[in-house]
């Protein structure tokens, strides 16, 4: 299972660079702007604005699209039932089924939202180790036992997954296939498993970082972040563009009634 | 379960991060309440790590294969820090496999975190009740587990539903609701009995796990001199 989110976070663009802080807030803010458009005609702009962030973020075309296949069943299901379900005006019939104007629209508008957020999000995640972005949050105001706790998660989500692999391959060579509804009381021993060992593991590891200081730090430890110029006119150009889309969506709303 | 991004509305977005602000304020000043709040740290973020791990695991429902929620065992086990655990959790499903959003996530966590809360006051009653042998844990697991999924479903459900469609008409609506909530019933049971067989297999193997439904207590081994480790 590939978990490598930050794979291309090595390479150098303009976006590599930007200052994790005022990334966070610009790329969050654009796509709370972009899930606030409810009208068409700004869906192009919108694509333009993703599409012009991914170029200059330099991240492979590869790496947008494997991320883009996964979040599939979800999104399938919308997407088969809307056209049919949604709206009154009738645009083709398919024996007892009828696509409707209404609810294709609605499936466009949906999907290029979902599109333009999540290649954001992508950018937000993918040009910076992730370990920067949750420290930028910590600088933004998080509170510690929130960054604390992502972190050290994050730290141990991978070994603990190994071990759930070397488990399940461990009862798969004891004959045990999993197939039928009475092995899940052997499911359950598993997951129980897993919970008593990273449990285990976790007093080990706490001592461990007693033993380190950890805790004993009266305060945070100061910023390593700077913030050039160049950085914040970054932000302000960004936040610009979100007040924008918000900005016009609210004027189409009022003149579209 | 997760919804993605794109399709609610940015107030319900907004309103979603008001609720699990709200919740994990909450949730934080409990944790704080403690003498030593970094103390559980280690151990919450790891049975974090450890719930999203389980939550791969595939269970067989012929001809095909789910995964669990595990929100009510979640809560169960993690009590007060059921809330940011499954936060944390939502936020890796979302930045590493896109399951649900960042925008959404808010709405995610609400959704999935409020239901693992009452799944701890749920599971924590049968030691009010002073009903603490076998029967009672796995039954009160099977209420947790169930319970944390019915009330996640149907947030879930009410929230699609109202939101989503423009124009469906109020029949379609009100059918579709029932028709998907009679679907997540047999997925409720399956939860349910999955976490009471995880509680009875932990009250078996590691009892402190469950202790108080939360791993609040200082570490037992260490500080109470129980032994064992």
């Amino acid at each position: 299972m590939n978990l490598q989110l930050d794979e291309y976070s090595h390479l150098d663009s303009p976006l590599h660079r930007w200052e994790p802080r005022c990334r966070l807030i610009a790329l969050v803010a654009l796509m709370f702007a972009f899930s606030f458009v409810r009208d068409l005609r700004l869906l192009p702009a919108m694509l333009v604005v993703t599409a012009t962030i991914y170029a200059v973020s330099r991240l492979p075309l590869s790496f947008l699209l494997a991320r883009l296949r996964a979040p599939g069943f979800f999104f399938l299901m919308v997407a088969v039932l809307l056209p049919f379900l949604s709206g009154r005006t009738v645009l083709l019939r398919i024996g007892p089924l009828a696509l409707r104007e209404e609810g294709c629209l609605a499936l466009l508008l949906i999907a290029v939202k979902f599109v333009s957020i999540l290649t954001t999000g992508i950018v937000l995640f993918g040009t910076v180790p992730f370990v920067i972005t949750i420290k930028a949050m910590r600088g933004l105001g998080l509170p510690t036992i929130l960054t604390d706790m992502t972190l050290f998660s994050y730290r141990y989500i991978h070994e603990i997954g190994d071990d759930l692999e070397t488990m399940e391959t461990a009862m798969g060579l004891r004959g045990f296939r999993g197939r039928h509804p009475g092995s899940l009381g052997v499911l359950a021993s598993l997951a129980g498993s897993i919970l008593v060992r990273s449990y285990e593991q976790s007093e080990r590891v706490y001592k461990a970082m007693i033993l380190r200081g950890y805790g004993n730090r009266p305060t945070r430890p100061a910023d390593d972040f700077q913030t050039l110029p160049g950085d914040v006119v970054a932000l302000s150009a960004v936040l610009l563009i979100a007040a924008g889309f918000i900005a016009a969506e609210i004027i189409l709303r009022q003149c579209g009634g | 379960m997760h919804i993605p991004d794109g399709i609610l509305p940015a107030a319900v977005c907004l309103g979603g991060y008001a609720t699990t602000g709200a919740a994990t304020w909450y949730s934080l000043r409990k944790i704080n309440q403690q003498e030593n709040p970094r103390e559980g740290i280690p151990k919450a973020s790891l049975l974090t790590a450890a719930f999203f791990v389980a939550s791969w695991i595939h269970i067989p429902v012929p001809p095909t294969s789910v995964h669990l929620v595990l929100n009510g065992l979640l809560g169960a086990v993690l009590g007060y820090y059921a809330f940011p655990a499954i936060l944390i959790g939502l936020f890796f499903q979302a930045v590493m496999f896109q399951h649900g959003g960042l925008t959404t996530l808010g709405v995610n966590a609400a959704m999935m975190g409020l239901p693992a809360l009452v799944a701890y006051h749920l599971f924590r009653l049968r030691r009010a009740l002073g009903k603490d042998s076998r029967a009672w844990t796995g039954l009160f697991g099977f209420l947790a587990g169930a319970g944390g999924l019915g009330i996640s479903v149907l947030i879930s459900l009410a929230l699609l539903i109202t939101t989503i469609p423009a124009h469906l008409d109020v029949e379609t609506e009100r059918a579709s609701i029932y028709a998907m909530s009679l679907a997540h019933v047999p997925l409720m049971a399956l939860e349910g009995v999955f976490t009471a067989l995880v509680v009875l297999f932990l009250q078996r193997v590691k009892p402190e796990l469950l202790e108080g439904g939360s791993p609040l207590s200082p570490f037992p081994p260490t500080l109470g001199g129980q032994g064992g480790g």
